[in-house]
């Protein structure tokens, strides 16, 4: 689960809108806005596509691919051994299958016949290679906690590949469905040593599109791969250059006048020039809400009662309009109906349409803090500029919390120190609560609800509830997606009791589409899914 | 004569050395001051191992005491290694070459701005008193004023996207492509400079203008060009070379402004976003950049100076 990767990207995106003049930051009325999966299919092929990124990646090393503008380079470059679509189902990848023989053993078939970018052919050997680099400290892998569980990762035949678990982990399959599972050539590894993935070493990968080059400071430029093993997703489009436009208004601007064909992730202050542009704006799913992690459950928050009086005491709506222009709603779950997409969308909606909606009443709220003797008690909360809805959400809690009668006090972070507050406990120390957000890797509920166990990292308040976590170890063991679910709704469950984390809203991914190009995918499967492969020509 | 020059030089280098030592402890100091650990900044908020924040740690050396890493690092530095970027993980050397030539343009031709814009500026402003001098006081007043950031917010609402003349981001490849892409940076970059070097201009100008010399030089008869240019501008050249070395390593601190509001990724913002995350080695090896740019734009213009001002012997402070 990638709470703060998102929070930074989010940050980055509609941040400096506030540096930019922000002129456009008109009425933001009612904002109906469609979610949709696809976009329109490209009619033609396309020499030269320019997209935009909000920043330069820091690296295209995979081991380090938590955050947007990597993971929207590398999802055309470098395949996982399972694939989320754009529907958000889990399919094969370089795996073309994988079997579950016991709770504890998973084996992956591989693909015959892929070629890496370099024409050497992917085998058993690249993968083992692949993934056990991000057990090793010295790499110091983003991802080395998803292995936690994970005895060894053999190559048991040429093509297949055997990974032991020391307890069972349905979440780690899932999870090679994106960053976790890419798969780079072992000798390439090897051969670059640690300018691996820099501008200089490069990456060789077996996705629709090669790193052609990357010119620091300015582009990175992708070429159609004419060897692609996947047929459906032979590239339309020859050439794509990715661009690093950092202010948002310069980059609302580069798309308008069309400088650059699209991009993701635009500030919402753009929206409604975008809109009334001659490119489209579109609106996809994400995997995750904002929420307001409580942070010291040693403090006047310690009592459940009060997290939940605060909950209660929220004005969610006046957040999505002020912090999203409307371009949101109030949250009623830490995921999202999109979030659950490991059942049928009917049962999905189903789940969701059955929790209670959070209705804002300070009065019964003001009851409970004094029915927890908590009157006048003090709430930190941490604010910060490194996003303009982290400061909404912090003011709207301060608001809150004064009305039924806390002592809130907000602690401005630099935004720097803010992510770093997810990182290091230390950090965290004195402060009650911390905006989230963020989304799943996987389409699988569990990712979250699963981190929200005894000890776990993004459980950052030390929350424990032994029931809660006993249902965790079960569900990490039920392989059948419609069971896990029904196990995962209890969870929901009691973290909505409980409260260890407030909802607050959900917000959609946006996509710009100029209008010379369509086809992509609006939602947050771009992030591993080889989503530029058909992009191509509107006309 | 080049006996006084050669130890003159020495004495600047060793200078220039022994400044550079001091700024890179104080600047080391103060990052480690600074609270904060760069491997939770490193990590970005994701989860992070024991054993693997342990290996970071011992992989940038920030386990060991402080003075150690000091001398750790500058025995690195004295070996031609400025060490890894802890967020590009990139040699730092192939960092910052990456990104000094985007800086180094943008700066030269934004000095090469500054230079004709001021200069000219100031010298009409000291010879056309009244209603020119007025204008131009009033325009250099308004440029050093305007932060580079708003000019950068004005400069590309109008030029590049509502005439579209220039792009809006970048920093173009080749020599005219580049000098398209960062004309509006360069103008921006340059305002306020143009603005004090055309004030400095016009007041060393009108100082001279009230010498003796200049009346004695124009009441026989010499040709008011050749008074301007040889006795007024000549000699007011002195403070102007002064005011403009000193502009350039104040320029390439503003660049880091500039370069943002541009998405120009040069030197500047790369600065302004290490010393967020405290990648320490790219923080040292850049500050030591623009500290020895000042000095060495310093030694050029203190070179200079006898060459305006023959009066003014090199090392005069020896008398």
């Amino acid at each position: 689960m990638l709470r703060t990767a998102a929070l930074a990207a989010v940050a980055a995106l509609v941040a400096a809108g506030c540096s930019g003049g922000g002129g456009d930051n008109s009425s933001g009325s009612g904002a109906a806005f469609d979610v949709t999966i696809d976009t329109p299919a490209a009619k033609g092929p396309l020499d030269k596509v320019k997209w935009s990124l909000y920043a330069e990646p820091q690296t295209l090393d995979y081991a380090y691919a938590f955050d947007f503008p990597i993971n929207t380079v590398l999802a055309n470059v470098c395949e996982n051994l399972l694939r989320v679509t754009p529907d958000l189902k889990i399919s094969p990848g370089l795996a073309s299958k994988y079997t579950n023989p016991d709770p504890l053993t998973w084996v992956y078939t591989l693909r015959e016949g892929v070629k890496f970018h370099d024409g050497t052919p992917m085998a058993a050997k690249d993968v083992v290679a692949s993934l056990t680099r991000h057990a090793d400290p010295e790499v110091g892998s983003s991802y080395s906690t998803v292995f936690k569980d994970v005895a060894s990762i053999t190559e048991t035949g040429p093509l297949e590949v055997t990974i032991k678990l020391t307890r069972p982990n349905v979440l780690l399959n899932e999870q090679l469905s994106a960053s976790p599972g890419i798969v780079e050539s072992a000798d390439f590894l090897a051969k670059a040593g640690k300018d691996y993935g820099n501008p200089q070493g490069g990456v060789n990968c077996t996705g629709p599109f090669s790193l052609e080059e990357w010119k620091p400071g300015t582009s990175i430029t992708l070429k159609k791969n004419d060897a692609y093993w996947d047929s459906t997703l032979a590239p339309k489009t020859s050439e794509l250059e990715f661009v690093f436009i950092q202010d948002p208004s310069a980059r609302a601007n580069a798309l308008l006048t069309g400088e650059v064909d699209g991009g993701y992730l635009l500030p919402t202050t753009s929206f409604d020039k975008l809109h009334a542009s001659d490119g489209k704006l579109y609106f996809g799913a994400i995997t995750g809400s904002y929420s307001a992690a409580v942070t010291n459950l040693k403090g006047a928050l310690g009592d459940r009662r009060v997290r939940q009086a605060l909950s209660m005491a929220i004005d969610r709506d006046g957040m999505v309009q002020a912090a999203l222009n409307g371009y949101g709603a109030p949250a009623k779950a830490p995921v999202p109906a999109a979030g659950w997409a490991t059942v049928p969308a009917e049962r999905a909606q189903t789940i969701h349409n059955s929790l209670p909606a959070i209705t804002q009443d300070p009065a019964a709220a003001k009851k409970l803090v004094e029915e927890a003797g908590a009157d006048g008690k003090k709430v930190v909360v941490a604010t910060s500029n490194l996003a303009p809805e982290i400061s909404v959400a912090a003011n709207a809690i301060q608001a809150a919390g004064k009305e039924i009668g806390l002592d809130v006090e907000l602690r401005t972070i630099a935004p720097d120190a803010y992510t770093a507050l997810f990182t290091d406990p230390a950090t965290r120390e004195g402060i009650d609560v911390l905006v989230t957000s963020g989304y799943d890797m996987t389409p699988d509920p569990l990712e979250f609800y699963a981190a929200l166990q005894t000890g776990e990292f993004a459980n950052y308040g030390n929350w424990s509830n032994p029931e809660y976590d006993q249902l965790v170890k079960e569900a990490l063991g039920t392989t059948d997606p419609a069971a896990r679910a029904e196990l995962t709704v209890k969870l929901q469950e009691i973290a909505l009791r409980e409260l260890p984390g407030i909802p607050l809203w959900d917000s959609p991914m946006s996509l710009y589409l100029g209008k010379r190009v369509t086809g992509v995918t609006p939602n947050i499967t771009h992030l591993s899914y080889p989503w530029a492969a058909t992009l191509g020509s509107a006309n | 004569m080049s006996r006084s020059l050669l130890r003159f030089l020495l004495g600047r280098v060793v200078g220039l050395v022994l400044v550079l030592l001091v700024t890179s402890f104080v600047v080391f100091s103060a990052v480690h001051l600074a609270p904060g650990d760069p491997v939770s900044f490193l990590m970005r908020g994701r989860p992070v191992t024991p054993e693997a924040r342990a290996a970071l740690t011992a992989q940038y050396h920030l386990d060991e005491p402080f003075l150690n890493q000091y001398f750790m690092w500058l025995g690195d530095v004295l070996g031609g290694d400025f060490g890894r970027s802890v967020q590009f993980r990139q040699d730092v050397g192939d960092l910052v070459a990456q990104k000094l030539p985007i800086t180094a343009f943008l700066v030269v031709y934004a000095m090469v701005l500054v230079t004709v814009v001021g200069l000219a500026l100031g010298i009409l402003s000291a010879l056309r008193p009244g209603l020119v001098d007025k204008l131009v006081l009033a325009w250099t007043g308004t440029s050093i004023a305007i932060p580079s950031y708003i000019a950068a917010t004005v400069l590309t609402s109008v030029f590049a996207v509502k005439l579209g003349w220039f792009p809006l981001y970048g920093a173009g490849e080749g020599f005219t492509d580049r000098l398209w892409h960062l004309t509006l940076p360069a103008v921006a970059l340059a305002l306020t400079f143009a603005g004090l070097l055309a004030r400095v201009t016009r007041s060393a100008m009108l100082d001279e203008l009230s010498r003796e010399h200049v009346e004695v030089a124009r009441s026989r008869g010499v040709p008011e060009g050749q008074v301007i240019v040889r006795h007024v501008l000549r000699n007011a050249l002195g403070p102007i070379v002064t005011v403009v070395g000193t502009m350039v390593a104040g320029m390439l601190v503003a660049t880091s402004i500039v370069e943002t509001a541009f998405s120009v990724k040069g030197v500047g913002s790369l600065l302004v976003n290490s010393v967020t995350v405290k990648d320490f080695p790219v923080v040292q090896a850049l500050t030591l950049l623009v500290v020895a740019a000042f000095l060495v734009a310093n030694l050029v213009v203190d070179l200079l100076q006898p060459l305006i001002d023959p009066r003014l012997a090199l090392g005069g402070d020896e008398k």
